[in-house]
């Protein structure tokens, strides 16, 4: 029933010393969804982006329908009919144009269109390729007044719009509700059927379910596992994915010290339920569940950022009311945040600069730095968590990922805390750097609360001694992580009953 | 991976550092300082008596006065803000100045005191315009210009403020500049030659070392930055972005009015004027400032050298008799080659500031 | 026989003024058509620029005469923008007035505009601007004169021969008018040396142009007359001379005059020596006059010039003149101009 479509053969790709693509072998069939599977860090984003055209391979070679192909840049990609849809839905969309101006939006930005929009032409081009994929949307309301879904779907349909051979979707679900996602997988069964080769990144087991014909696993750089028999076998997939990492891990679980942080009856929502639980020093906890499960929206009230509805949060015994981050920090509750390009690396600074930044005061005396001070404490953080670079002078913009992250932990272990939330730290860093930070971070733990917020659980079984799910705003789940039974956890994430309910989130 | 979705993606493959650029980092280095020294030389070659001390004290007694509006700009666009106002201000601290003296009949004191306040209390006013009610930067000190150039000629009905003058209500105004106000723009110090060095160039050199510490070695300025760089990433970092803010636009307005009152004691009367040129050419030496020792980002160290660069340029374009309209070229075309040295030769530095 | 007409005449204004504090009836009676019923008479001025002393001395001027006859006075200000100055002349036909000042502005703009008045039956006065019209008398004071008094001061003061600076930026119409002065000066007096020119009109200006001529003094000093023909430069210029310690070698010949002017004329020892100036409010006060005679059926003729009057420091010094108020009362050459007056014309109270 199908022909192979895109033959990808002994791919590698390299940055600096970290080899992403250790050569890769795959075949993509036309008129089947292949699901791309891997731990983050596992090499899945640079293969679509060497397929796009956005990186050039070190080696290795890709065929479509049995041409070279090696894209220059993502518009000859797309020319060639390689089109792709990714992870951000806001790239996809332009919010301020109407739907019918974003279907089309490739074809007024081709060079030798007409100089002058003819919006009746368009919406009735638009109307067109929206009924080709049973889309029933007004093209003339504005992309902004979509839902997320909505506008997935639309970012779909324009990728459509071009005709492609092979579509690739980047974890397209990653913020669609059940209902949402259920909308597209209609429109992907369609597109299957019409004979594109689609490329389904996700490792959301609910999805793989749903759509997979077949599943590839990655990890680190190479394919860890390709399961094509029906019926297809979810959990050594899984396996194959997450490796032998665990078992190579030994965590060394302590006992927990006195209670530090107690939270009585806090409600992150008015209508949500109430969370009680104590956090003690020496443990790291790690707080897992999906996007929109409520975790960030805890840090944010442990770190005065915004105030619980409802419920008080005692710190050794004392009410601890954090009114603003500088408060909290005082308080000596430190937030190391996700997403540090946006939430926390200050580009314009060096690295001695971006790890004193909180605590300014403590390295200057009536208010003038010491710069003798922040180079020792910068030279030490540098040490302790292997920060590869050349001097504690180097611009935060010379450093890797990676690395840059280690700067953004390193930088809230730089002083002693009481609590320490990191969210989301190992978000887009390798294995190793993992593997460092993890380590830097249980190794400090003694004498203070450490709660890791992460979604992905190999992220979790690596870092916590207790590890508690939260859904919905409150807390759906406790485990100690010595004796834990994954599938329950997975299913109290995924927030079913039914233990047998893979969902790994993202 | 992940680690590159960002901005690295892009251009990981094209834009690596080329390494034999010695030469290029030396230019941005002290491609500017070069450039001024050059054309020191040049001027004290072609235009006689050009080189001496008078001549040096006449050039920085020239930029004194926009060389603290010009401080002023770099304390808000080191916080990423900018501030439209500062012209309006300082014509604003010439006014009041004078109204207070020769309408009010009050000392030089109060009329200093006075126009500080002002100073103060209309940068505090853009702060909170800006920081509280979410304005954007330039609309709100735009509107804060348009704001002050009416307002200071409200009291006065658009007149002039001289001793003599007669109010709209028909009285004279008998008050006068007192003299120590007018030394503050006019008195000189004997420094090796006796009436050397006028007080506004004192002020001017303090000025600018104070808000070079500030920014360079106290970390309040450090944490200004850091907002300038990046303002979330400095927040969740601890700091009170909202009065780092605040505090630079008053920083900006005393500074202004600083500068105001200068040209209020220079000019010994209130002269109507919108200010806009004060603003242009503040504007334009926090900018070329950019570009001096390779910065990238705005510096109080730059913004001194930017001025003086200007204040050099017309000194010695005026001295060889070049016409108003070369000189306006001239200065745009110094503007251009700092911010390309700024933008183009050391944007690879990562200095990530927009 | 005019001088002590016009004086008899303001000084029964003034009396009237002072008793009745009503001037315009005492003189109805008098004045011709329409002027025998004056409050139904309505006026316009349409202004291109207002804001500074001078054009708030011209306006007062403008409303002192249009109280004295009694006519009904608009006022339209179009802030420098020359679009909507024309437009204004059209809002003041929509609004029926007789006649229309207009107050500088462009004459690409003004010059149809000011057609279109007149094809309404309007009259029209133009100051200082230029509508190409030979039906509208243009008012204007004389820039050629007031530079000719100032040159003419500097050489009864410092001989034919000496070494200048000149302060000009060309392109501006007054500016460009006292230059051609200058210029013919030049040609004349061999002995007069130009050594340097410059100006801007950047703002500050007497701030800019005080930089620039410190400038100027250091690299050349030997200059000793700094003829600066606008007051705004003339401020600069003394500013420098004050700071370079040049008080005494050098004299400012400049034109135009404020109360400001006057005060920096009147310190001890000032370089400012003279200036030659026509008083804004008597230029007002014209306009008004010779909009007036057309309305009434007279000719004042197609160029209503206002002859200025020099003013040096010795007469500031003699009469003790403190303000532009001082030196309309004590200087009468500077309070009125003997131009567009007939007979039955009243002037304003002094």
């Amino acid at each position: 029933m199908s022909s192979s479509a895109v033959k990808i053969v002994g791919l590698t790709k390299a940055f600096a010393a970290n080899r992403v693509l250790r050569g890769i072998d795959l075949v993509l069939n036309s008129g089947e969804i292949t699901v791309l599977m891997g731990a983050n860090g596992a090499g899945k984003s640079t293969l679509v982006k060497v397929i796009c055209g956005v990186h050039a391979p070190d080696s290795g070679s890709i065929e479509l329908y049995g041409e070279a192909f090696s894209p220059a840049t993502p518009s000859a990609a797309i020319r060639a009919g390689v089109v792709t849809v990714h992870q951000s839905i806001n790239d996809g969309v332009v919010p301020d144009l109407d739907i019918a101006s974003n279907l089309m939006l490739d074809r007024l930005a081709e060079p030798g269109s007409s100089f002058f929009i003819n919006k009746r032409k368009i919406r009735a081009e638009a109307r067109k390729v929206a009924a080709d994929m049973a889309l029933n949307f007004d093209v003339t309301q504005l992309v902004s007044e979509l839902t997320l879904a909505e506008r997935q779907l639309v970012a779909i349909a324009r990728a459509m719009a071009r005709r492609p051979k092979l579509l690739i979707l980047d974890e397209p679900t990653s913020s669609l509700s059940a209902t949402e996602a259920e909308r597209l997988f209609e429109l992907l069964d369609r597109l299957r059927d019409s004979g594109v080769a689609i490329l389904y990144i996700s490792h959301r087991m609910s999805d793989i379910r749903r759509i997979a014909d077949r599943i590839v696993a990655m990890r680190d750089g190479e394919i860890a596992g390709m399961f094509e028999d029906k019926p297809l076998n979810y959990e050594s997939a899984v396996d194959a994915m997450l490796g032998q990492t665990m078992s190579d891990f030994d965590l060394d679980f302590k006992s927990p010290g006195a209670p530090m942080l107690k939270l009585d009856q806090i409600c992150l929502r008015k209508t949500s339920a109430p969370i009680s639980i104590d956090f003690y020093g020496d443990e790291v906890v790690a707080i897992t569940g999906l996007v929109g499960s409520g975790k960030s929206e805890l840090a944010d009230v442990l770190f005065g950022l915004s105030k619980p509805a409802s419920g008080k949060m005692t710190l050794l015994d004392k009410e601890y009311r954090p009114g603003s981050s500088e408060t909290a920090i005082n308080a000596g509750v430190f937030l190391c945040p996700k997403d540090r390009a946006s939430n926390a690396v200050i580009q314009g600074f060096d690295i001695t600069e971006n790890i004193t930044l909180p605590f300014l005061t403590r390295y200057s005396s009536l208010s003038f730095l010491s710069s003798k001070n922040e180079r020792n404490v910068a030279l030490n953080t540098i040490d302790k968590l292997d920060i590869v670079c050349q001097s504690a002078k180097d611009g935060i913009g010379t450093l890797s990922g990676g690395n840059q992250q280690k700067v953004m932990v390193g930088r809230w272990l730089s002083q002693e805390s009481k609590v320490l939330v990191l969210d989301e730290p190992f978000q887009g860093v390798d294995i190793k750097a993992r593997r460092d930070i993890g380590q830097k971070i249980r190794d400090t733990a003694k004498g203070r609360v450490t709660i890791v917020m992460a979604s992905e659980m190999d992220e979790v079984l690596e870092i916590a001694d207790r590890i508690i799910v939260m859904g919905e705003h409150t807390i759906k789940g406790e485990h100690k992580n010595s004796d834990i039974d994954i599938n329950l956890v997975l299913a109290q994430v995924a927030g079913l009953g039914a233990a047998d309910e893979l969902s790994v989130s993202n | 991976m992940q680690s590159e979705t960002n901005k690295g993606a892009q251009d990981a493959g094209t834009n690596k550092p080329d390494n034999g650029s010695k030469l290029t980092d030396f230019a941005i280095r002290y491609g500017f300082l070069a450039l001024l020294l050059g054309m020191v030389l040049f001027f004290s070659l072609a235009a006689e008596g050009f080189a001496g001390p008078y001549s040096a004290v006449f050039i920085f007694q020239s930029v004194a006065i926009t060389g603290i509006l010009a401080l002023g700009v770099t304390a808000t666009l080191v916080v990423d803000g900018f501030d439209l106002s500062i012209g309006s201000i300082a014509t604003s601290a010439l006014m009041l100045s004078a109204y207070v003296m020769v309408v009010w009949e009050m000392n030089a004191f109060f009329a200093v005191a006075a126009c500080l306040v002002m100073g103060a209390f209309v940068g505090f006013i853009n702060g909170i315009l800006i920081v509280k009610m979410r304005v954007p930067d330039l609309l709100a000190t735009l509107g804060m210009m348009f704001l002050l150039i009416g307002l200071q000629r409200i009291p006065t009905e658009g007149r002039s403020i001289a001793t003599g003058m007669r109010l709209p209500g028909g009285e004279v105004a008998n008050g006068k500049f007192p003299p120590e106000f007018l030394a503050l723009g006019r008195h000189r110090l004997d420094f090796f030659i006796d009436n050397l060095i006028p007080l506004s160039v004192v002020f001017l050199v303090v000025i600018a070392v104070l808000v070079w510490v500030f920014l360079e070695l106290t970390r309040h300025g450090r944490l200004m930055y850091a907002i300038g760089s990046n303002e979330r990433a400095a927040s969740l970092a601890g700091t009170n972005v909202n009065r780092y803010k605040i505090i630079a636009y008053m920083i900006s307005g005393v500074l202004a009015s600083v500068g105001g009152i200068l040209l209020s004691a220079r000019l010994g009367r209130g002269d109507i004027a919108s200010g806009n040129n004060l603003l242009l050419d503040a504007v334009a030496a926090a900018l070329i400032g950019f570009a001096v020792l390779g910065a990238a980002k705005p510096n109080a160290f730059g913004t001194a050298i930017g001025a003086l660069f200007v204040g050099i340029l017309l000194q010695g374009m005026t001295m060889m008799n070049a016409p108003y309209y070369t000189q306006d070229f001239v200065k745009g075309a110094v503007l251009v080659v700092a911010l390309v040295f700024t933008f183009a030769l050391s944007g690879r530095r990562g200095g990530g500031h927009t | 026989m005019k001088l002590t007409r016009r004086l008899f005449m303001s000084l029964a204004g003034g009396f009237a003024a002072l008793t009745t504090g009503f001037v315009a009836p005492s003189f109805a009676a008098e004045m011709p058509a329409p002027f025998d019923d004056p409050g139904k008479v309505k006026i316009a001025l349409v202004r291109y620029i207002s804001t500074g002393d001078f054009f708030q001395a011209y306006l007062s001027g403008v409303e002192a005469q249009a109280k004295a006859i009694g006519v009904d006075l608009r006022i339209f200000d179009s802030r420098q923008d020359a679009a909507l100055q024309a437009d204004m002349v059209d809002q003041a036909i929509a609004l029926g007035v007789q006649g229309i000042i207009v107050q500088h502005g462009l004459t690409e703009s003004m010059q149809e505009a000011v057609q279109r008045a007149l094809d309404a039956g309007i009259k029209v006065v133009a100051f200082d601007v230029n509508v190409k019209n030979p039906k509208v008398p243009q008012v204007e004071q004389s820039d050629r004169d007031l530079a000719r008094l100032a040159l003419e001061q500097a050489i009864k003061d410092n001989g034919e021969s000496f070494k200048a600076g000149y302060v000009y930026v060309p392109g501006i119409a007054p500016l460009d008018r006292r230059d051609e002065t200058w210029l013919k000066f030049k040609a004349k007096y061999s002995g007069i040396v130009e050594k340097a020119v410059f100006g801007t009109l950047d703002n500050p200006i007497a701030n800019s142009v005080a930089n620039q001529a410190r400038s100027v003094l250091q690299a050349n000093p030997d200059i000793t007359v700094m003829f600066a023909p606008y007051d705004e430069f003339a401020k600069g210029v003394k500013i420098a001379v004050d700071e370079a310690g040049l008080t005494s070698q050098i004299k400012i010949y400049s034109a135009d005059v404020s109360t400001a002017d006057i005060s920096a004329m009147r310190e001890s020892g000032s370089a400012w020596a003279a200036t030659a100036a026509t008083n804004p409010a008597v230029v007002g006060e014209v306009s008004v006059r010779t909009l007036a005679m057309l309305l009434a059926g007279e000719d004042p003729g197609h160029n209503v010039i206002i002859p200025p009057t020099l003013i040096t420091q010795k007469m500031l010094n003699d009469a003790d003149i403190k303000n532009m108020e001082d030196l309309s009362a004590k200087l009468p050459q500077f309070a009125h101009a003997a131009v567009s007056v007939p007979a039955w014309m009243p002037l304003p109270p002094r």
